[in-house]
């Protein structure tokens, strides 16, 4: 025996293919435990051969929900190619072996009161949301999601949001939807929204927490937090945050925090 | 035949001794304080726990950027974020004290002074069941020169915990010096029980486009594969230069990694940078060495140690 419950799993692609832009969906078909995993969690994938150390480290990856054509669920990935790592998973195809775990993180947890539910992303740090919406959605929450890119490109596609979310857009290059980023988008969902949740790069967060403290709205918002990780699972100290109540590790107290915790 | 022995000691002139149930411990700084892999593995089945560096006030650590990965390694710059000894004692020990592992505790001092506080604040706590004395830190008495460089400063730091402790006393050597075995012998003298081999390799890297340090500080410590046939050397050298045992610390990935050390000398191994790329990795590098031992009939851990200094050039 090696490990009483572990945590890491070998997992095989089922499919890896650009989805919209320069996003990826990879599908990874893995063993139970990984598929347990709950909106807000994210797994590490090691993004080299099974007896290479270069590249060492594992990358973090939110959880974008499970696929489950035939009862057999799919672990499912988005992801953007930015480095070694991204561009090593690029080269995945049907068959592969990838070595992956998880489910790591706490999960966002919506109050059960909530009826409007918001959802904004930037970027890539929309991966998390097809999934968290359509669950909320099924429970008769009414989701709106804000995405914003640079250009209408790498925005995603409306048909991979449940039919009942309601998608806004806003680019930069004002190519589709509002121009500008989605804090432009943002003030009109305010009086509406009775919880937020957010995922995308500090600035963003930044400018939300000005509209936020601005505008006075009272009500709860979670932010999905990116930190540089070495581990995921607590061990390393890498991923450490300035909170109110002090340093916390992304990975480990995280990914999701409160905004007003942080900013 | 009978599974091959894997228990060693690692204070064999200590009278209370530290027996570890097989070679394989977690290393500083890359293992929390335990409680996170307690929840999903069996911590207790290891040979020995290494706590996160512990100091006498809590630290925050290093604002943002701590890691970076390199070839083959990464480097850190965590500042020793950690509790404290006051939160350690109150709220970890405790749970260390219904453990059936021994937790090494890996203490540092800005001072000579402050490494004797900590060895006394920690000496008859339940659930702390050795130090591991981290002396690659500034020395502040001295104006920030580590302790660990200079045999002198190594030695009473090591003299500091010894005498303020009955428990055994592991230091932990640094790599960043010209002849290791000069402050290997240093520490010995004065009284460890075991050497460590090493702590991480000071290294860095630039950030081409912003030019400047991809880390907060200019300097990190290097960890994982990369180092390894450094640290191997050094290992072989302190070994041959003290007559107490060594463990060794640096890349060890894979069982295969730890057998070679432990034929060049070393008595334990610590995983470190591995538990960060597979959680599994300690458990494995122990299977791993029990699985060597049976294929060469080997009946002990300890009849493999130090085996490949013994050989024959052609
Ligand atoms: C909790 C969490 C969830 C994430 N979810 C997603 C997702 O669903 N889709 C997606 O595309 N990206 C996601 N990211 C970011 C993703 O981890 C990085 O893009 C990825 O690690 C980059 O690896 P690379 O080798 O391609 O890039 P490189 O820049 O070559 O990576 C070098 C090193 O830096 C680390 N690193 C670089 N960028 C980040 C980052 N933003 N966050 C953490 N570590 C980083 C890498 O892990 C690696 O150790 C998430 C990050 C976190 C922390
Ligand atoms: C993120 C990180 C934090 C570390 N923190 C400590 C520490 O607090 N005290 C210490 O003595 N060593 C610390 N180390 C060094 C390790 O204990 C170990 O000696 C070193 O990483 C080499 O082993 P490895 O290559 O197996 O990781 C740390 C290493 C890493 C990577
Ligand atoms: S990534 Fe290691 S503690 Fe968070």
């Amino acid at each position: 025996m090696t490990t009483t419950a572990g945590l890491r799993f070998a997992a095989s692609v089922v499919a890896n293919r650009v989805l919209y832009g320069q996003t990826w969906q990879m599908l990874l078909d893995a063993p139970g435990p990984v598929r347990a995993g709950r909106p807000g969690q994210f797994v590490m994938l090691r993004c080299a051969d099974a007896r290479s150390c270069d590249p060492l480290l594992p990358r973090a990856l939110s959880i974008a929900g499970y696929e489950r054509p035939a009862g057999r669920a799919r672990l499912r990935l988005l992801y953007d190619v930015v480095g070694r790592g991204t561009a090593w998973m690029t080269e995945r195809t049907a068959g592969d072996a990838v070595e992956v775990t998880g489910p790591l993180g706490h999960a966002v947890r919506l109050r059960p009161g909530t009826r409007h539910l918001l959802l904004v992303a930037g970027g890539i740090g929309i991966a998390p949301f097809p999934w968290m919406a359509a669950l909320a959605a099924e429970r008769g929450v009414s989701v709106t999601v804000i995405h914003g890119a640079r250009t209408a490109e790498e925005l995603l596609p409306p048909g991979e949001l449940h039919p009942e979310v309601e998608l806004v857009t806003a680019t930069e290059d004002g190519s589709a939807g509002v121009q500008g980023r989605v804090t432009d988008a943002l003030p009109d969902y305010l009086d509406w929204a009775d919880e937020i949740v957010a995922c995308g790069p500090v600035p963003m967060f930044r400018a939300m927490a000005g509209l936020v403290r601005r505008s006075g709205y009272r009500r709860p918002v979670h932010l999905l937090m990116e930190e540089i990780m070495a581990c995921g699972t607590g061990i390393c100290y890498s991923c450490a945050v300035e909170t109110r109540r002090g340093v916390r590790l992304v990975c480990k107290d995280g990914p999701v925090f409160e905004l007003r915790e942080l900013f | 035949m009978d599974a091959p022995d894997l228990s060693v000691e690692l204070a064999p002139r200590h009278k209370q001794g530290l027996r570890l149930r097989n070679p394989v411990m977690v290393a500083s700084g890359t293992f929390s304080n335990g409680l996170e892999f307690a929840r999903h593995h069996d911590v207790q089945s290891l040979g020995a726990i290494v706590s996160k560096g512990t100091t006498l006030l809590p630290r925050r650590g290093n604002p943002q950027r701590r890691t970076t990965e390199t070839p083959g390694g990464m480097l850190n710059s965590i500042g020793f974020q950690n509790i404290g000894v006051e939160r350690l004692v109150r709220d970890i020990c405790p749970i260390w004290a219904t453990w059936d592992v021994p937790v090494v505790v890996n203490i540092l001092g800005d001072t000579v002074a402050e490494y004797a506080r900590l060895a006394a604040r920690l000496d008859a706590v339940p659930g702390v069941a050795g130090f591991e004395v981290n002396i690659s830190c500034p020395n502040l008495d001295v104006g920030g020169i580590e302790f660990g460089v200079d045999p002198a400063a190594a030695a009473s730091a090591t003299r500091a915990v010894r005498e303020h402790t009955s428990l055994p006393v592991v230091v932990k050597l640094t790599p960043n010096v010209t002849e290791i075995a000069l402050i290997a012998r240093a520490v010995a003298e004065a009284g460890a029980d075991a050497l460590c081999v090493a702590n991480t390799i000071m290294g860095t890297a630039i950030d081409i486009e912003q030019r400047r340090p991809v880390l907060n500080r200019p300097f990190g410590g290097l960890s994982g594969p990369a180092v390894r046939p450094i640290i191997l050397r050094m290992v072989w050298q302190v070994c041959a230069a003290v007559d107490i045992p060594v463990v060794a610390s640096g890349g060890i990935m894979t069982w295969q990694d730890a057998v070679e050390y432990l034929l060049a000398g070393a008595t334990a191994v610590q995983v470190g940078t591995a538990t960060f790329v597979d959680p599994d990795a300690p458990w494995k590098v122990r299977d791993g060495i029990a699985g060597y031992l049976e294929r060469h009939g080997e009946p002990s851990v300890t009849a493999i140690i130090g085996t490949a200094r013994t050989f024959r050039r052609d």
